[in-house]
């Protein structure tokens, strides 16, 4: 009796620890910021600069889907002044002139803000440029 | 050898660094003027003045220099250059520095030069041939240091056009003196001229041979970017002529002033 109730309780454990665990994985994927019913795609998903360009500058559309209806706002990490906001949608597309020089963060988050449900980043890919100092002339009258 | 070390920062596009292989051009528009020390020389005016650099892993190319750097890091930077002698913009209007300096210009060779015949001041003078003073070129090391915000520059070159054989020491020092939209900053520095490089220009056989000339420059400058292409620049430079070229009876004023006030257009 005494062995069956020690199994029963390790059986009792190992379930509440993978219940544990199982919760912590489905929080953890939340603070990752991505839910998986909700799907974000970009076009382009890349620019790449050439040797002579400075930055990017090209109309991004962003379109996004979800299985059911949501609640949430499109925005583009430290670009405070974009944002796009559906009430009750199940998708919604939106357009944007950009001009960046580094990766742009587009994220979909609930209505608070608060959580990100899906992100989605427009890389900047540069030409192996490589730099070097410049040279400084105090004679020159333009340096 | 190797050009970097491992503490180089230069990683992007910035005010101290650029890309490799790639050309740099730019043009300043603005108002400004380049005094001329000779007697009866026209000033410089500053009105359109082109720039062009090219950065290769080692060569380079700015203006009318020619440089191959050695060594390159954050606080050292090793080149040989060769650097046109400069003096010859006060006789020559198309002087190639004088495009670079004023945009194009059709004036030619003066026919003739103003001599004093009277110390500084008096209001005589008299009429001398003159003589070519072909373009030169001086090569030699040039060391960049940089310590926190200070710049500091010494050039060693000997002239190899065959021309004067002279020699000629650039140094000077540089540091912002204020950032916030904008950055105020000031260069001092000295150019030396040996004898030889003296006499080259300010010269005159059987009336006057100088000796080496030491010539203390200041200069205060303002920039201010205002967009990716555009900046405000203004400055402010004033070089005092050593005595033996202030002596010499083709000049007579002792110092170099240069103001201009304008914008550059970075292409």
């Amino acid at each position: 009796m005494r062995s069956k109730a020690i199994l029963s309780r390790l059986a009792l454990g190992w379930l509440v620890y993978g219940l544990g665990s199982l919760a912590r994985s489905q929080a953890g994927g939340a603070v990752d910021g991505t839910d998986e019913d909700i799907r974000l795609t970009l076009s382009p998903r890349v620019c790449t600069l050439a040797l002579n360009d400075k930055q990017c500058e090209t109309q991004v559309h962003a379109s996004w889907q979800a299985a059911h209806e949501e609640s949430l706002c499109l925005v583009i990490l430290d670009r405070p002044n974009v944002k796009r906001c559906w009430e009750h949608y199940s998708q919604g597309t939106y357009s944007i002139e950009l001009v960046f020089t580094e990766d742009v963060v587009f994220q979909l988050k609930d209505l608070d803000l608060q959580r990100v449900m899906a992100s989605e980043v427009l890389r900047v890919i540069r030409e192996a440029i490589r730099y070097r100092h410049r040279r400084r002339e105090p004679w020159n009258i333009f340096d | 050898m190797s050009v970097r070390s491992a503490d180089d920062s230069c990683t992007g596009p910035s005010g101290a660094c650029v890309a490799e292989g790639r050309w740099n051009f730019s043009v300043a528009l603005g108002a400004g003027v380049r005094t001329n020390p000779l007697v009866g020389g026209e000033d410089i005016p500053l009105v359109l003045v082109p720039h062009v650099s090219y950065y290769g892993k080692r060569f380079f190319l700015d203006d009318l220099d020619l440089g191959f750097t050695l060594a390159d890091n954050d606080a050292n930077t090793l080149s040989l250059i060769a650097s046109p002698g400069y003096d010859r913009v006060y006789f020559y209007r198309t002087d190639l520095q004088n495009f670079f300096l004023t945009g194009y210009t059709a004036a030619g060779a003066p026919s003739y030069l103003y001599a004093k015949t009277a110390p500084a001041g008096a209001e005589v003078s008299a009429k001398v041939t003159p003589r070519p003073r072909r373009i030169t070129y001086l090569a030699g090391p040039e060391w960049t240091f940089k310590y926190e915000e200070i710049t500091a520059q010494l050039d060693l070159l000997h002239e190899i056009t065959g021309e004067d054989h002279g020699n000629e020491i650039r140094a000077a020092v540089g540091l912002p003196i204020l950032k916030s939209k904008g950055t105020l900053s000031a260069n001092v520095g000295i150019t030396w001229n040996d004898a030889a490089i003296v006499n080259y220009y300010y010269g005159e056989p059987a009336i006057y041979r100088g000796g080496a000339s030491l010539d203390p420059f200041a200069k205060l400058a303002y920039t201010r970017a205002l967009s990716s292409k555009w900046r405000f620049d203004a400055f402010t430079e004033y070089e005092r002529l050593g005595s033996a070229i202030a002596s010499s009876p083709i000049v007579d004023k002792h110092s170099v002033t240069t103001v201009f006030l304008g914008a550059v257009y970075a292409f």
